[in-house]
């Protein structure tokens, strides 16, 4: 009997060093992989690490199991935290958006964003604004004049904090049209969907807005979008919204989504990482499930995200130096 | 006529879709494992319709829906079963059934506990799917009127329910009530973006989780009185008296607790979008304040079951409506569903009815199918979760232990949660030895932060007016209401004073 669980446990062993020596000798990658979703699921850093999770695993690009896993809190501050105690391990990305930046920023967030190691961008969303189908506000220029003859009277509203990104991004174009962003009068709401229902029952005069959360409500026709942040012409039923440049406004905002590695990913993760994501974004996978969830495809290399996420941060430091929520 | 015509033909074109042997299939399938998905605490409707999406990768968007949605009412339905059982609420919407279910099982009335849960439940989903069927746009337009001035008022008039969920003693109720208020102000602030009480705590940002809290209070506080009290008596169990089913007492109590429960429960979420942990709460009160029997509240009355049960299942079925019609989604969960719609290439909102004609009625009487087998798939169960009671008491509280801790980390993958609820439990410990009543500090908790939240909307919408809350007719209808119901003891005093002032014979 004990001769038979000595070798059983003399069995376990030998598996166990052959594995770990295999591990290590192996290239990369040569474990499990765990994409960390720094929010609740159903909201979109967990569709943007899920969507990578299932792209990998159809295309067959990785070639271990991946999971995705949900660290919500703080506007992504649990998931940060988190991230940063996986220092130095190559089997942990994490999905994040421009809050990253703005919660550097603001110091919500213990670490700073630039602790991350940046894989790519992936893909990007602009913001609307949005009246009520029968607002008296016709045109985007009408809106405009109002908030400037009297910026408290206009209430706007959105699904996240002042100081974060729906109001942030009204400010930025009020504040190039001459506007006192600090003036401004700004309702908000914890979801896009609670600021809608808020624009629809008449509450609030405008809402600043991802175009996703609101497309079927302009192809409906219950509400009017008089403005888009991108800059050029969007397709389909934002075809005849403008962009802000078209209205005399030069400036873009645009709610990115990318993917970073842990903190002191080795080199040779982070090559295999960029040819796999060249490889990912030109899959049939990715460009259906991107469509389906109507985000716009904006690609860049690790280089290129390094160095958009330096402009990002230098923005976005200018607009809550002035509206005094840089900390 | 026109419209009663379009209907029947809607109706047929539904069950055409749902009645496929492979539908009827799915169906069973999401209710069967909705069904786990709400016994398992922690893994509630939300968390489990997401684990649950790769499922539908593949499936035609019909199909889809059908099994998620069944998955949604089937983890509604069995939320309440470990409430009654351990004392241990599966999801935040089945907290007050722990209320008086679990005093029932302590009584040995387990199985009429299970039994009402389950057809309350059943009686209240089928209404919310027949509202949404014949009215469904229509409540949705009504549903926008409901701004931020209206749901404060709906908050205070929830609040108004502490009165109902006070032991012997009103000043406790109140001091625990504020307790939960208080808790309620932790995080980030909404309206802000300035952090409270946080103490630089990640964790912390979004406040207290609040099943952390509830499991706390209820499962491991019992847990820790049963251990100061048990001494020799370990071998003690919970036996079960008598019969498992419903006496005709049982039934004459059930049939108007249940209506108010569904009426309330549809107002609540389906016209407020105020989702179903606040609906569960305010059926509490509506029966505290209405019932023939208000007295055995919160001592083992089939009333504080039945009304709860069935509000947080009306309320479900509600939200739905915002979902379909609206494209906004009520709650948690139905913002999965959404998300997982989108991955299907469907747009909910308001073309889905005009657009999708077989995917809307399809859905509508597959939930009617559901409901009903989620009734025939529980009430056998009910014998079988019984049996579960019959086991040294000892042993009970290890499982409730094992389920509370489950069930908390599955929440936010997060061990300091568990600390936290650990804290709760030793708290709600020293509650009970004061004789403090624990469930106000829930109802704080789920009240606190919409009514700040709504408050301080209201109050940037009107430059700081306090008016905007009266001079709206639905929120100044609502505060009134609020107002009879804290005023409604003392009216009979009131009136005993006047009639003795002007000489009137003094009421017997």
């Amino acid at each position: 009997m004990f001769k038979k669980s000595f070798a059983m446990v003399a069995l376990v062993l030998l598996v166990c060093v052959g594995f770990t020596a295999s591990s290590q000798g192996a290239a990369y990658p040569s474990r499990p992989l765990e994409i960390v979703a720094p929010a609740n699921p159903g909201g979109g850093w967990d569709a943007m690490a899920r969507t990578i999770n299932r792209v990998l695993e159809i295309e067959k690009l990785y070639p271990q199991p991946v999971s995705v896993l949900n660290k919500p809190g703080g506007g992504g501050a649990v998931g940060m935290a988190y991230i940063n105690a996986k220092k130095g391990d190559d089997y942990e990305l994490v999905v994040y958006s421009p809050p990253l930046i703005i919660n550097t920023i603001n110091k919500t967030f213990s670490q700073p964003y630039s602790t991350l190691t940046p894989l790519a961008k992936l893909i990007t969303d602009y913001q609307v604004f949005i009246v009520k189908a029968d607002s008296p506000y016709k045109t985007f220029k009408d809106l405009m004049a109002a908030v400037k003859k009297n910026p408290n009277a206009v209430k706007f509203a959105g699904g996240s904090s002042p100081g974060s990104m729906d109001h942030l991004a009204f400010c930025k174009v009020a504040k190039l049209a001459g506007i006192n962003a600090k003036d401004l009068s700004y309702v908000a709401f914890s979801g896009g969907g609670e600021a809608l229902t808020t624009l629809l029952g008449g509450n609030v005069a405008f809402v600043s807005s991802g175009t996703g959360e609101v497309l079927t409500h302009i192809q409906a026709g219950t509400v009017r979008a008089l403005a888009i942040t991108s800059g050029e012409r969007r397709g389909g039923p934002l075809k005849d919204v403008p962009t802000l440049k078209e209205l005399g406004i030069n400036t873009t905002y645009e709610v990115w989504r990318g993917v970073f590695g842990a903190p002191g990913m080795s080199k040779d993760a982070q090559a295999w990482w960029g040819n796999t994501i060249k490889k990912m974004v030109t899959t049939k996978t990715w460009k259906e499930s991107l469509e389906k969830l109507q985000w716009v495809p904006a690609y860049e290399d690790a280089a290129g995200f390094a160095k958009f996420l330096k402009g990002e941060e230098k923005s976005y430091k200018e607009l809550m130096t002035d509206l005094g929520f840089a900390k | 006529m026109d419209f009663l015509a379009n209907f029947w033909s809607n109706v047929t074109l539904g069950f055409g879709v749902a009645v496929t042997p492979f539908h009827l299939l799915l169906c069973f399938v999401g209710v069967f494992l909705g069904t786990l998905i709400g016994v398992l605490p922690g893994i509630g409707p939300m968390t489990g319709v997401a684990l649950l999406i790769p499922l539908t990768f593949g499936l035609k968007p019909n199909a889809a829906i059908i099994l998620m949605a069944g998955i949604y009412y089937g983890a509604m339905y069995g939320g309440s079963t470990t409430s009654i059982l351990v004392n241990t609420p599966g999801e935040s919407s089945s907290v007050v059934t722990c209320l008086d279910g679990y005093e029932m099982a302590k009584k040995g009335r387990a199985g009429q506990a299970l039994a009402a849960a389950a057809i309350g439940s059943f009686i209240a989903g089928t209404f919310a799917t027949l509202m949404l069927m014949l009215f469904g746009p229509w409540v949705a337009g009504i549903a926008l009127n409901f701004g931020p001035p209206e749901f404060f008022s709906l908050m205070v008039a929830g609040l108004t329910v502490v009165t109902s969920l006070a032991g012997r003693s009103l000043v406790k109720a109140l001091f625990a009530t504020l307790f939960g208020l208080a808790i309620a102000t932790m995080g980030i602030d909404n309206q802000s973006g300035v952090p409270r009480f946080v103490f630089n705590n990640p964790e912390l940002m979004d406040g207290l989780e609040f099943l952390v809290v509830a499991i706390g209070l209820f499962a491991l506080c019992e847990v820790f009185v049963n251990v100061a009290d048990l001494k020799g008596a370990v071998m003690e169990r919970l036996n079960i008296k008598g019969s498992l089913w419903m006496s005709r007492e049982d039934w004459k109590r059930f049939w108007p607790s249940c209506i108010r429960g569904t009426l309330a429960g549809f107002f609540v979420g389906g016209i407020a979008g105020a989702g179903a942990a606040v609906a569960s709460f305010v059926s509490y009160g509506l029966e505290k304040k209405s019932s023939k029997h208000r007295d055995e509240l919160g001592h083992g009355a089939i009333e504080g079951v039945t009304g709860p049960e069935s509000a947080n299942n009306a309320a479900a079925g509600g939200s739905l409506i915002h979902l379909l019609c609206l494209g906004i989604p009520g709650s948690g969960t139905t913002a999965i569903m959404l998300g997982a719609l989108l991955m299907i290439g469907l747009q909910p909102g308001p073309l889905l009815f005009i657009q999708q004609p077989d995917f809307v009625w399809g859905l509508i009487a597959s939930m009617y199918i559901g409901n009903a087998m989620l009734l025939v798939l529980n009430l056998p169960l009910v014998g079988m979760w019984v049996k579960l009671l019959d086991i040294p008491l000892y042993l009970l509280m290890l499982f409730i232990i094992m389920f509370s801790f489950l069930g908390v980390y599955t929440v936010n993958n997060s061990v300091q949660d568990l600390f936290l609820m650990v804290g709760f439990g030793v708290i709600g410990y020293l509650m009970k030895r004061l004789d403090i009543p624990a469930a106000p500090v829930i109802l704080g908790i789920v009240l606190g932060k919409l009514m700040e939240e709504k408050m301080r909307q209201s109050l940037v919408i009107s430059d700081g007016s306090m008016m905007i809350f009266i001079s709206r007719p639905i929120s100044l209808f609502l505060l009134l209401l609020a107002v009879v119901a804290i005023t409604n003891p003392y009216w009979k005093q009131i009136g005993h004073g006047v009639r003795r002032l002007f000489g009137g014979a003094p009421a017997a």
